[in-house]
């Protein structure tokens, strides 16, 4: 037996977990899942539930996997008889008061009442004469409703309240059947992170008005990504609906969000979905922009490039949302002349979940400052548009509200080319995809480098922005394997 | 040089074609007396020995409640189980707050009418209906949407029989 770690078996898999593991958690390394409600890896162990009963040997009666720790040589039986039939009585309980209004329920096909009753619960009630209890739907805060029919007192939501948000307005009011998670008369759910109930609610009962009957769970696609609310970079799930982005989730890290994320990041989706892109490369004739393809307006950038070299002055205005990728090689496309990047940073109150270290909604809302200051862009933007007046050439990266002006040449990379934009006097328009249709990396602020995925496809013609400058860079012979 | 031809001679009786017509006229006129099997389509559509079956899974129908709204409540199952992707659905929320469908359009061109729509259907709101006669003027026609359902009247598909659910 090695130093601090126990071994125990489990419906006769064998592991080895370090001592003070929950028999759940090495159940989960056993492949085994423990039907449960009340228990989350975020939060405090409550054991309210009773749906993990599980048989231990030499134990005298059920145990609750997600409050025994493990012992040496511990055995545990999931499936035996007894313990089915435990967790088939509580199922038959909670479904007492249960409205089974899965066609209407937003949490149907991700719901755990649903897949472990179909898992393991009677196929029938034995109290149908019996009318529910019925209690109204209550609006719990800005983005929170409550539907206490649907809820079985799992008290996730009020541990997380009261444990990790720190302001504990949640409860559990009256008891026996009549229980329900009550909220104080005077207090809102609109804590920065109380969206989070919503995914820890194991059932339909605490639901989003934002995702309220968009979708129903079968029909997203799950794409990994990363928030870019803020410079904490939290892992999250974009899930998209014929293309369309309709809710962001949280994706668990343990060392960057554990489980959650904020409501701002939360609700920092819609702009993903915009229709008014620019959908083709756009060069200017005459003094008007003409959309092109991708060829001419190659040529056109090569062309303004190769003309300014030679100890021009080059200014970068870029998006600190912008992947470091992108921003590397527009670093690279610039090497040739004297150049200056800077990026601006959005500003917010910090706003910390209390309970987790390290995890808060930053000030800095965006979200790879990091990664554009370790390539050498600055935060000197008002500097920087002094500079772009003179210089010969001004690349902007996605920041069209700017305002830059300038003399020399200008060149856009964007997603949006609003009217009033100063990126419309540019000599070449390039469509780029935002955040949700490329893949790339974001540095987050503790120097964390974060991979995403496209989780939709790119309008018209833009094409990922690290494609069009690699493009570019190859164009202009200043790619590694032609140096 | 001539080919020898050799000419079989049969009896009168085998070569004879009026044996052979009289027999196939003997034939029909029989069938004169016989019980008449067709029916006089479209003025008869059914008769005493031939009906459609119950079980027919012709287009479809959305059943409605008494105040005469679709009972469906765009729970989304029908558009997921079915095989020919012929339903399209978007949910919304009425003034109420009640689920209930934005949209509900059954391609029945594209239909290939297994009725699983109206096995999964948990509200018995949408159904097959024991119908054939579906002729239109024009193509986009045979897109029906949900008023179109609603407003249809033929009697619904009874996919097993209520007796023996199981089919025991």
């Amino acid at each position: 037996m090695a130093e601090g770690v126990i071994t125990l078996t489990i419906d006769g898999v064998p592991v080895s977990v370090p001592p003070g593991t929950l028999v759940i958690e090495a159940a989960k390394q056993a492949g085994v899942l423990v039907p449960h409600y009340c228990y989350h890896p975020g939060l405090e162990v409550a054991g309210v539930c009773r749906m993990c009963l599980v048989e231990i040997e030499k134990a005298p009666k059920l145990q609750i996997a997600c409050a025994t720790t493990v012992t040496e040589g511990m055995v545990v039986k999931t499936q035996t008889v007894q313990a089915k039939d435990a967790r088939q009585g509580v199922l038959e309980f909670l479904l007492i008061n249960h409205p089974l209004d899965c066609p209407i329920c937003d949490q149907a096909g991700e719901c755990e009442l649903q897949d472990f009753v179909f898992q393991e619960g009677r196929a029938a009630t034995r109290y149908g004469e019996f009318a529910k209890r019925f209690n109204p739907v209550e609006d719990f805060g800005p983005d929170i409703l409550y539907v206490p029919n649907r809820c079985i007192l799992c008290t996730r939501c009020v541990r997380f309240m009261e444990d990790l948000a720190r302001e504990p307005v949640l409860n559990v009011s009256e008891r026996g059947d009549r229980a329900f998670v009550g909220i104080h008369p005077d207090a809102r759910l609109d804590h920065p992170w109380a969206g989070n109930v919503v995914d820890l609610c194991p059932v339909g009962s605490l639901l989003s008005k934002d995702f309220l009957h968009k979708a129903r769970a079968w029909e997203l696609d799950k794409t990994p990504s990363i928030c870019t609310g803020c410079s904490q970079g939290c892992n999250i799930s974009l899930d998209t609906r014929e293309e369309v982005v309709v809710r962001v989730r949280p994706r668990s890290n343990l060392e960057v969000n554990q489980y959650f994320i904020c409501d701002h990041g939360r609700m920092h989706y819609p702009w993903m979905n915009r229709g008014d892109r620019i959908e083709a490369p756009l060069v200017k004739h005459n003094g008007e922009l003409r959309a092109t393809d991708w060829e001419e307006a190659f040529d056109r950038v090569v062309t303004i490039l190769r003309g300014a070299a030679g100890g021009g002055k080059a200014v970068a205005i870029v998006s600190p949302g912008a992947s470091s990728e992108a921003l590397a090689l527009v670093k690279r496309l610039l090497s040739g002349f004297d150049w200056k990047g800077a990026f601006q940073v959005v500003m917010g109150d910090e706003a910390p979940l209390p309970g987790v270290p390290n995890l808060a909604l930053r000030a800095e809302r965006v979200p790879n400052a990091k990664g554009a200051e370790r390539l050498g862009y600055t935060r000197d933007y008002a500097a920087a548009l002094a500079a772009a007046a003179t210089a010969s050439v001004v690349f902007v990266l996605d920041d069209p509200d700017c305002g830059v002006q300038t003399a020399g040449a200008l060149i856009y990379a964007g997603t949006v080319l609003p009217a009033e934009s100063t990126c419309r006097n540019a000599d070449v328009v390039l469509p780029i995809a935002n955040v949700a249709e490329e893949e790339g990396t974001f540095v987050n602020r503790d120097g964390r480098e974060q991979r995403y995925f496209p989780a939709k496809p790119a309008p018209g013609m833009a094409q990922p922005a690290a494609w069009v400058f690699g493009e570019l860079v190859a164009a202009m012979g200043l790619a590694e394997a032609q140096r | 040089m001539a080919i020898g031809v050799k000419v079989m001679k049969r009896p009168e009786k085998d070569v004879s074609y009026l044996r052979a017509t009289l027999k196939g006229m003997a034939l029909t006129f029989s069938h004169l007396f016989r019980p008449k099997v067709t029916m006089q389509y479209p003025e008869e559509k059914s008769s005493k020995d031939w009906t459609l079956s119950s079980r027919w899974r012709g287009t479809h129908r959305m059943l409605t409640d008494e105040q005469g709204r679709a009972k469906c409540v765009a729970c989304g199952l029908c558009p997921q189980i079915c095989p020919a992707n012929c339903i399209k659905l978007v949910p919304g929320e009425d003034e109420d707050g009640h689920r209930y469908p934005l949209i509900y359009e059954i391609d029945e061109f594209r239909c290939v009418f297994c009725g699983y729509c109206q096995e999964v259907c948990p509200e018995e709101a949408i159904h097959v209906g024991v119908h054939y006669e579906n002729s239109e003027y024009s193509r986009d026609r045979f897109v029906y949407d949900l008023e179109r359902l609603c407003a249809q009247t033929h009697p619904v598909s009874t996919l097993w029989d209520p007796s023996d659910p199981r089919g025991e």
